[in-house]
Order: structure tokens, then C-alpha cells, then sequence
């Protein structure tokens, strides 16, 4: 680190070569006015409020794109310049509608708080005050052009962070305004509502539709907790006031999981499910009634004391470690069955057998890459994955590494390209021989010798399958195949993501193949592997580490208790489901599957429970309560623990 | 004693909300009445002001009365203050600056209106609308209290520095713009 002196307002400073002198103030707590600058973003100088003298300069300079040199002489707060920050501040008044007293980031606007700040009680310019368009058509975002003050950030946000590069400038001058696309209405746009741009703005030129009207920050109580959707595990700022949730935003905008996604920052939003608000047994008529706690528990406990080894467990995985753990306790030790399972087992077991069939011992998920790798990637391959669906922040990395390191991108997917417009390549094979193609893959760079050394075990193991076998049942010439192993054995840094698609094959030698393409590919740090597998819900892997997947013996057991949580029903389950003698569904939602049930249960929602959550690459973070359980309704594990004792073992 | 100091206040293309957040001073009232000397408000129906020492504008100029106004308290003063967003920055008023005047008032006298038949009024009598501008478009104002309403603090605080003989500029904490 090559470390500079400089002399700010008559005293001297440190900072390292390299910085700006924005950044040296900042490190060193001078105070200065941005507007345009955004940590996380580069910089661009456009809203001059960060003027700063420098002897020898001929006129102000912004402090956010000057280069600090060794030995610079730096004014920050001299009269003229307060005097030009202010003047800057009028005429930005003077362009658009910043009018507050009907604006909703009143309270929340950084344009708001500085013109306070230099006591901008008047303008002395007349203004301009175009007439310009609202668009409010996008499912969950609105752009007002006449709040907007074209600092860029959102553009910024969407091009780095999000790299969506959905928005930028069009037209020039007088003219200028923010554009989707070309000239696209957001809605239409490739905008991908990640919400990166709501975050950034810093006036109420770009806003969230369903955080208006809900409170301003500094009513409200922030809570730094965890996004319970994907297994990519988002941290989250969750703001909320009266026991209402406002907004939801990401805890740091810069880290690389800063940007959020639909999901996270406003998915959880629209919750639109009536809850289910108190216990409920099927009655002599075959209805539903409210009852007590105590009255469902006792209806549990009298079936379980009847049917205890047909009857099996399974939970959601965007339920806490803590409560899956007693969850586990009570299937297992109290009502004494090995059938245990998640929602999203099936997937798992198929990855613990790949990476076994690899290894032959029991690293299992450790064996993977972080996510963040992916931003070092030269060339990425995404099979039988869509990350878009499950977890987006993934298809963020990946396009990042595309725009900042050129990463290649090949796709392998039977029915379509996961990433369009983006994909450099992809490769079509017919449905279910993804493993086959993968296999393919490993044998040509073993068979022409292009990786080295191979282990003879490795070669042998290689040896039972035949190429032209390959290009029979995938569908794929030998040459494509070729494409793809060259462009993946010369890359320095491969990542190979996989995912549901692939995992629904069944085919854990295709997960083998991976494995064993990274491994002799170098594509390694340390003791992982540059592989990532798609976990669907924030706590896939603390489920899966606790063994809570081992899976339900018979298709259909006398009696299932499914712990459902807050996680959405689906087709596949409800299929499952049917034909079951006795369920109990713990749920916080009414939906198809509590309407099969005998006894429905009352869960808490995300936001009112707390516990561990494992990302996908192994974090482990604290999901915090941030809302008071509605109608004071009990949380899952004291529901778990009086069924328990109705059975006569105390669990803790 | 010492002689009152002379005050009169207009009030312009508003909603009256200044006047109301100047009545929430309450008690403080008691202690002004004794310092200052209204010679004309809003509800004083004079026409035409005498020489004060402080002039106090609420809203923005929207007609040629408005204007007329202005000028004539402008004249008749020695400190003019502006009240409110409306008169310091064009505020809620100038909104209609976005759109021509005939259609304004088209919208006003006949989409919206529950009156039958009603139409957009003529008369000469009517001063005509003219583009909505803040204060100091028009005339030289000596001092601003912003808000919409501006808080009865501040409009405290700006009286109390004009009677100490100062001219008055909201400090940063007090200051608000909604």
C-alpha cells in the first residue's frame, strides 16, 4: 500500500494511492455533502455537491472523482464553496417538481435533508417545471420523472450492482431523463424488480408501490434479520412500524448480495393468504372447527399412541435449525419413527449421493464453492438450473462476472435458455440425459488427454461409457460437446451451477460428473470445489445437515404431521398428500393442503418466528422476529413441545 | 411603553394553512398582541395598506391581483417576509404551471363540478390567472419562513428575530418543507 499525505482544511490526513479525495475525507470524518455518490458505485461527479478547492486547481473540483495525490492542499468548507452548494441546490430545485409537501420520500430524501442543511429557504432562479410522465405500470416499482434529480444512482445500482443495465439516460441536456431500455415503460423492460434502484434513490423519483404510505424511516424500528426465501440467504433491514411491515431493504446495497430480488424486497410484501389464526379438528360432519390447543393436541396424541412406526414427519426448510431440530426429536425419539423428511429432500439426497460417489466420504454440501465466487468467473456453466426462479441473486453474479470479468456462459438445459440474450452458448440435450452430457464433458478431456493427471481410477471408471453413446441419447454431436469441454478446461476460474432441473432426473452421477469435471479441471479453492448446487429455501441446507432428509420408507404412511410453515403449497404436493389416513398440517396460511387435513395447527410467518438459517454455501445467520405473532398465536416449537408432553416426554 | 411594531399579512394563491399555523402560536399569541400591531390580515377586507414596518405574505402570485397586492404591501412595508412553501418556492400552487389555464379552469368549473350547467366564469371583474411564481419573482423579500404549513415554531421563532431587530433565517433543525 503506497500510503499519501495530504492537507485537508490546514490539518493533515492519510489515505493510500488510489483513492479519491472523497474517500480520504470519509476515512478521516470530514464531513462532506454528496448527493450522486453511493457507496458501492463508482463515481461519477454529477451533482456537484462535493466541490472542494485545491491549490493550484483553477476553479472548485468534486472531491468524489479527484485522484488524491501526495502533498494536495484541500479546502472543503471555505464561504464560496458553501455558497456554490447552495446555488447547486436551487437550481436542482428549480428543475423538476421538488415540491415536498406532496412527495412520499418527504422525511426519507437526502435532496430534502441537505437543502435543510444549507438553509434553502428561497430560490433565486425561476423554474423550469416540465411536464414529465409517471410510470407506474411495473408490477411493484414507479418512476416519477418529475422527482428526479439524474444523479445516476439508479442507474448505476442497476448497471453494477444488479447488472441489469435496464435503466440509463436518454435524450441530453434539458431533456435528459432516466429510460428503461428503449424508452421502454418499466413494466415491459428487462427490469427485473430487484428494487437495487429504490434502494439507491435518493428522492422519491424512483419508488416501491407497496411501501407507500406505511411510514417514514425514522418511525420506523429497523431490524437487521435474514431473507426467508431462497437458500442464498440476503441480509436483510427490515423496517417496520406499529407491527406493520413497511419496507424491506438490503442491510449493505454494495455487498454482492446487496441488490435483493423481487422476491425478497417485495414478494413478502403482497402476502395476500388468510392466515390460519387458531388450532382446528375435523369434526363428526367431516368439517373443520376452531378449537383449543389443548383439545388438537389431545385428537394428535390419541391417533399417534395407535399408529406410532406408520407414521412419518415432514417440514418446510424455510423453518428455523432450532425448531427443525426439535421437530427431528419429536418424530424420531418421542413418537419413535424413522420416516422423516423435507419438502425438498428428494433433491438432496440425490446431492449427498453424487458427492459420495465422489469422495467416498461424508463432506457432503462443504465440498462447494461460496456464491461470491462466481464473481471471479471466466467462464460459468448452469445445468439443469433456473436460478431466475429460485434463486435469483445467483443469475446477478453470474451476470456480473459476465460484464466485469467476460465470463463465458454456457447453458445446458433440455427445454430453454435460462438466460436470454446473455447466454454465449447453449446446448439443448433431450430431457433427462443431462446426466449423460455431463459424463460426456468429463470423458473428452480425459479420453484426448487435454487435463493431467487423471487417476488411473478415474480413467477406469470413465471407460464404461462410449461417446458415440453420448451423442446418441443426448441428442448432442461430438463437436458441440468438444466446444464446451475446450471452453471449460481453458477458463481459469470455472464455476458449474447446478439445480433443480438437473436433480429432477434422479441422476446422481450426474452431480458425480460435475464434481469430477471441477476437480480435474483445477477448479478448486482450498478443499472446495467451484460447484455450486441450488438450495430452494433459506434453510434447504440446515434441514439437510440435520439430517432431516432421509426420507418417508412408504409412499404413503398411515400418518403424516407436516410442518408447513409459511412455505406456498404446490401440485406436487398436494398429490402426495392425498390418500394419507391421518395429517396434521402446521401451517400459517388456509390453503388446499390444510383443507386436507384432520387437525390444522397455527404457525407463526416469517417475520414473527427467529432462529438459525444455513445459506446455501454454509453461512449460518440469525432469522430475527421482527413482527409480535398475530392474535398471539403460539410459535411451532411450544406447539411441538405440548404435543410432546401430551405423549409423555418433555423435550427442551 | 415602547411603540408597537406595525404588521400587516396577506394572503394570496394559498389554502389559508399559514394563517392557521400562525393562530397555533396559542399563548404566545398573549405576549406578540402586546409587541406587535395587526393593521391588516386576510380577514380585514382593507383594500388598500398603510405603511407598516413588517409586510407577511402567504402563497404564491397566481393573478394580476395577486400581483397588484404584492406590490402594493412591497411598497407599504419596510421588511417583507414570504409565509410558506406557496410564497417562498411557488410550493402546491405552481403545480398547475404543469398545464395551460384554460384547461385548469375547465377542469375546475366543468369536469369535476356537481353544479349543473356550471361553466368557467367570465367577468372583467375576474383578474386573470397568470403563471403561478414565489414571492421573489415579483418583488425583493427580505426574509422566508418555508413549510407547508410552515410549524408555529418557526413562524415563532422568525417574529421573535424581526422584533430583536434581526432578519430572521430558519435555522436547519426548525426547518421543513411539508
Amino acid at each position: 500500500m503506497n500510503e499519501i499525505t495530504l492537507t485537508i482544511n490546514g490539518k493533515q490526513v492519510k489515505g493510500k494511492a488510489g483513492d479519491t479525495v472523497l474517500e480520504i475525507c470519509q476515512a478521516n470524518g470530514i464531513d462532506m455533502p454528496t448527493l450522486c455518490h453511493l457507496e458501492g458505485l463508482s463515481d461519477v461527479g454529477a451533482c456537484r455537491m462535493c466541490v472542494v478547492e485545491i491549490e493550484k486547481e483553477r476553479r472548485p473540483v468534486p472531491a468524489c472523482t479527484y485522484p488524491a495525490r501526495d502533498g494536495l492542499v484541500v479546502q472543503t468548507n471555505t464561504e464560496r464553496l458553501e455558497r456554490y452548494r447552495r446555488q447547486i441546490l436551487e437550481l436542482i430545485f428549480t428543475e423538476h417538481n421538488h415540491f415536498c409537501m406532496f412527495c412520499e420520500a418527504s422525511g426519507d430524501c437526502e435532496l430534502q435533508k441537505l437543502a435543510y442543511r444549507y438553509q434553502m429557504d428561497n430560490v433565486r432562479y425561476p423554474y423550469t417545471l416540465p411536464s414529465l410522465a409517471v410510470d407506474s405500470l411495473s408490477d411493484y416499482l414507479v418512476i416519477d420523472h418529475n422527482r428526479c434529480i439524474l444523479c445516476g444512482r439508479c442507474i448505476r445500482a442497476c448497471g453494477e450492482l444488479a447488472a441489469s443495465h435496464t435503466l440509463d439516460f436518454s435524450h441530453r441536456g434539458w431533456k435528459t431523463v432516466v429510460t428503461a431500455d428503449l424508452e421502454q415503460p418499466l413494466g415491459e423492460s428487462s427490469c427485473l424488480l430487484c428494487g437495487a434502484c429504490v434502494q439507491a434513490c435518493p428522492t422519491g423519483a424512483i419508488f416501491g408501490k407497496l411501501n407507500l404510505y406505511k411510514g417514514r424511516e425514522d418511525e420506523c424500528q429497523q431490524i437487521h434479520t435474514v431473507c426467508p426465501v431462497c437458500g442464498v440467504g440476503c441480509e436483510l433491514n427490515v423496517l417496520v412500524k406499529d407491527n406493520n411491515l413497511v419496507k424491506i431493504e438490503a442491510l449493505s446495497l454494495a455487498e454482492p448480495r446487496g441488490p435483493l430480488c423481487r422476491m425478497g424486497r417485495f414478494e413478502l410484501l403482497r402476502e395476500t393468504r388468510p392466515r390460519v389464526t387458531s388450532p382446528m379438528v375435523r369434526g363428526k360432519q367431516g368439517e373443520l372447527k376452531e378449537c383449543s390447543l389443548d383439545r388438537a393436541v389431545e385428537v394428535i396424541a390419541g391417533r399417534l399412541a395407535k399408529a406410532k412406526d406408520g407414521f412419518a414427519g415432514m417440514v418446510s426448510t424455510r423453518v428455523p435449525s432450532e425448531t427443525l431440530s426439535l421437530f427431528h426429536r419429536l418424530i424420531r425419539k418421542v413418537i419413535g419413527s424413522d420416516s422423516i423428511d423435507t419438502l425438498d429432500g428428494e433433491g438432496y439426497r440425490i446431492i449427498a449421493e453424487g458427492v459420495r460417489q465422489f469422495q467416498g466420504n461424508g463432506r457432503g454440501l462443504g465440498i462447494e464453492c461460496p456464491i461470491e465466487d462466481i464473481l471471479q468467473a471466466d467462464c460459468i456453466i448452469v445445468v439443469g438450473a433456473d436460478p431466475g426462479k429460485t434463486n435469483p441473486i445467483v443469475c446477478t453474479l453470474v451476470r456480473r462476472a459476465m460484464l466485469q470479468k467476460q465470463a463465458k456462459l454456457i447453458v445446458i438445459d433440455p427445454s430453454r435458455d435460462v438466460f436470454p440474450l446473455w447466454t454465449d452458448l447453449w446446448l439443448k440435450p433431450r430431457a433427462g440425459s443431462e446426466g449423460d452430457l455431463l459424463i460426456g464433458l468429463a470423458k473428452i478431456l480425459i479420453d484426448k488427454g487435454l487435463v493431467e493427471p487423471v487417476s488411473a481410477e478415474l480413467i477406469k471408471s470413465f471407460s464404461q461409457y462410449r461417446m458415440g453413446e453420448v451423442v446418441r441419447t443426448t441428442g448432442i454431436e461430438e463437436r458441440g460437446l468438444e466446444l464446451v469441454a475446450e471452453m471449460y478446461r481453458r477458463a481459469k476460474h470455472g464455476v458449474i451451477i447446478y439445480g433443480e432441473g438437473l436433480l429432477q432426473t434422479n441422476d446422481a452421477s450426474a452431480v458425480t460428473a460435475i464434481l469430477n469435471l471441477a476437480n480435474m479441471t483445477g477448479n478448486q479453492v482450498g478443499d472446495r470445489l467451484r460447484v455450486i448446487s441450488l438450495k430452494p429455501r433459506a434453510n434447504s441446507r440446515g434441514a439437510w445437515e440435520l439430517g432431516l432428509a432421509e426420507g418417508i420408507k412408504k409412499d404413503k404412511p398411515k400418518g403424516l404431521y407436516l410442518l408447513l410453515a409459511d412455505e406456498p403449497e404446490s401440485e406436487e404436493l398436494l398429490a402426495r398428500l392425498r390418500g394419507i389416513g391421518f395429517l396434521v398440517v402446521q401451517a400459517s396460511y388456509h390453503s388446499p393442503v390444510t383443507a386436507m387435513a384432520d387437525v390444522v395447527l397455527p404457525s407463526p410467518i416469517w417475520a414473527e418466528r427467529e432462529g438459525k438459517y444455513v445459506t446455501m454455501d454454509g453461512r449460518v445467520l440469525e432469522l430475527k422476529q421482527v413482527l409480535q405473532p398475530k392474535d398471539g398465536l403460539p410459535q411451532d416449537q411450544e406447539v411441538l413441545k405440548a404435543i410432546s408432553q401430551k405423549l409423555g416426554r418433555k423435550l427442551t | 411603553m415602547l411603540a408597537k411594531v406595525k404588521v400587516a399579512s396577506a394572503w394570496l394563491d394559498a389554502c389559508g394553512g399559514c394563517h392557521m399555523s400562525f393562530l397555533d402560536l396559542d399563548e404566545a399569541l398573549i405576549d406578540l398582541a402586546n409587541a406587535i400591531e395587526l393593521t391588516a390580515t386576510p380577514i380585514t377586507d382593507i383594500k388598500q395598506f398603510s405603511p407598516v414596518d413588517v409586510g407577511i405574505i402567504e402563497g404564491a402570485v397566481g393573478n394580476e391581483h395577486d400581483e397588484q397586492v404584492v406590490k402594493d404591501l412591497r411598497a407599504n412595508c419596510k421588511i417583507l417576509m414570504a409565509w410558506g412553501d406557496c410564497a417562498c418556492f411557488g410550493g402546491i400552487a405552481s403545480m398547475r404551471n404543469l398545464f395551460d389555464t384554460e384547461k385548469v379552469l375547465h377542469r375546475y368549473y366543468s369536469t369535476e363540478s356537481t353544479a349543473k350547467d356550471s361553466k368557467v366564469p367570465s367577468s372583467e371583474e375576474l383578474p386573470p390567472l397568470t403563471k403561478v411564481r414565489p414571492i421573489n419573482e415579483v418583488v425583493k423579500v427580505d426574509c422566508y419562513v418555508p413549510g407547508c404549513p410552515p410549524s408555529p415554531k418557526a413562524i415563532h421563532y422568525a417574529l421573535a428575530e424581526l422584533l430583536q431587530g434581526r432578519i430572521p433565517v430558519v435555522p436547519s433543525e426548525i426547518m421543513r418543507f411539508d
